[in-house]
């Protein structure tokens, strides 16, 4: 049939991918081709020099990931999940078939990226009062997910997808490490256990998969990177090497701190791009 | 999300409000796939108890009410309609997946860049009016490059027939009409935008829209009472 003809030479064509190690939008789609079994070629952004590649396939927005298939461009991780699931609705769907589980899907995505997110953001930019207020608002939007997953629309799930992992997780998931990272960094807690049992334990679960662990970068790393951050934002003294203890000081002492830090737009647009959000 | 479980409700109804650019996309839509519906008008300033019910999480309209399941966030409820009457009438998204990935990433910045603005330009939001203008012609620069790619020549973004990003672009031009005048700027300028400009004609008078797009001189008076009871909240 001249459709399937069709789709079978657009699906061949190849995968290149246009990301940053560190930016959890861009595992998400590493994460959706790999869930996909579908092969890729990546291409490492320096943020902070951008490719004449990307800014060529990205020009409105500028950033990572895109994803480019037989020579078209998309940018947006969940744009791009959508449509890795149109384009490949044989190999392991990430959405649902029903409407209504579609829309549920949707909508808790949209609240990962509009609320949760730039609240775990704020924790990891903030210090003091701001941060406190910044910490409430991660509790906040961690309790309504976890009501969802005790006696709402995610009820007795080990994933959001189901038994297996779907779009949510993938949106949900890539993202979710940052919560101890920042733990260990800035010393808040953020994911309690006993407050966010479920969902401790669906991260845990998460966390586990093969090919998850094949896109989530070593905590380490993550940490070493988060470390140097949040130095570059504070502007503070003494980035924590592997002693460092996960308290940061006290913005009273942050005067104190006598070593230069780079330009803050730079921090910032580096902070941005990386998308440290879950 | 809430379910209503009103046995007598009607099957489809909508939360929302005549002035609200979100919820004129919903209605469109079920327009364009002839799904009656209960039109549900939410008051300024005093959110019902079915609204908080069925969208407790961000308690904003529009939401959907299907059969008592509720679905919130208009390019969802957009998504959700298309899927479940996808026998009834033209599609909303297309078939092609990059088309449809397309008009998501347009759509998603249409909201993203001008909403914002419009509510400076409209006063409701503190900012540079100019600002605010500069970014919607902006937008509408990129959306009226984006036009010509996607329409192919045809009508509207979806080709023959009113689409996803047609609904969710189309829906703002009432409030920038108004906008417009509110802030006594140019915004859908012939000149610039002769495509974006001849679209919206169509759009407008189109029989899904024309009932539900409101006048210009309703909406700057509505704009002017929301200013009130948001100005009187903030008070309190």
């Amino acid at each position: 049939m001249e459709g399937k003809e069709e789709n079978a030479s657009a699906e061949a064509a190849p995968l290149k991918l246009l990301g940053s190690w560190a930016s959890s939008y861009t595992h998400r789609v590493q994460l959706a081709l790999r869930l996909k079994g579908l092969e890729f070629e990546y291409a490492e952004e320096d943020l902070a020099n951008k490719s004449d590649e990307l800014l060529r396939l990205n020009p409105v927005y500028k950033k990572v990931p895109v994803l480019v298939h037989g020579g078209r461009a998309l940018p947006e991780s969940v744009i791009i999940l959508q449509y890795l699931d149109d384009a490949w609705p044989e190999r392991r769907p990430l959405l649902p078939a029903d409407a209504f589980d579609r829309a549920l899907a949707r909508f808790w995505c949209h609240f990962a990226d509009d609320k949760l997110g730039p609240a775990v953001g704020a924790v990891f930019t903030s210090t003091g009062e701001e941060q406190e207020a910044a910490v409430r608002q991660v509790h906040e939007n961690l309790a309504l997910v976890e009501a969802e997953l005790r006696e709402g629309a995610f009820k007795g799930r080990r994933f959001f997808g189901g038994d297996e992992v779907g779009l949510l997780d993938v949106v949900l998931g890539c993202g979710s490490y940052w919560l101890a990272v920042f733990e260990e960094v800035t010393g808040v807690r953020l994911v309690d256990a006993d407050a966010f049992p479920l969902f401790h334990a669906w991260l845990r679960d998460f966390e586990a998969l093969d090919e998850v662990r094949e896109t989530i970068p070593a905590v380490d790393r993550l940490l070493e990177y988060a470390r140097g951050v949040r130095h570059m934002l504070l502007g503070l003294a003494g980035a924590g090497g592997a002693g460092g203890a996960g308290a940061d000081a006290p913005s009273s002492t942050a005067a104190d701190a006598p070593t230069a830090s780079p330009p803050p737009a730079a921090a910032t647009a580096t902070a941005a791009d990386i998308a440290v959000d879950i | 999300m809430a379910s209503s479980g009103d046995e007598r409700a009607a099957a489809v109804r909508v939360i929302g409000g005549w002035a609200s650019h979100y919820a004129i996309r919903v209605y469109v839509a079920l327009k364009l796939k002839g799904v009656e519906y209960e039109f549900l008008q939410e008051v300024v300033g005093n959110k019902s108890e079915l609204l908080l019910k069925s969208n407790p999480v961000y308690k904003k309209i529009p939401v959907l009410l299907h059969h008592g399941k509720a679905i919130p966030e208009s390019m969802i409820i957009l998504q959700y309609i298309d899927e479940v009457w996808a026998s009834n009438g033209p599609a909303i998204l297309p078939a092609d997946p990059y088309a449809r990935a397309i008009q998501r990433f347009w759509a998603q910045y249409t909201d993203d860049k001008i909403a914002p603005a419009s509510l400076v330009l409209r006063g409701v939001t503190n900012g540079g009016k100019d600002e605010a203008a500069a970014q919607v012609s902006n937008a509408l620069q990129h959306l009226e490059e984006a036009f010509v790619k996607c329409s192919q020549g045809k009508p509207y973004f979806s080709g023959e027939n009113i689409g996803f990003l047609d609904l969710v672009l189309g829906s703002h031009l009432g409030w920038l009409k108004a906008a417009a005048k509110i802030a006594g700027v140019r915004v859908l300028d012939e000149a610039k935008f002769p495509e974006l400009t001849a679209w919206a004609d169509r759009f407008y008078t189109h029989h899904a829209v024309k009932d539900v797009m409101p006048e210009t001189d309703r909406l700057v008076e509505f704009n002017a009472y929301l200013i009130e009871v948001l100005k009187a909240k903030a008070s309190n």
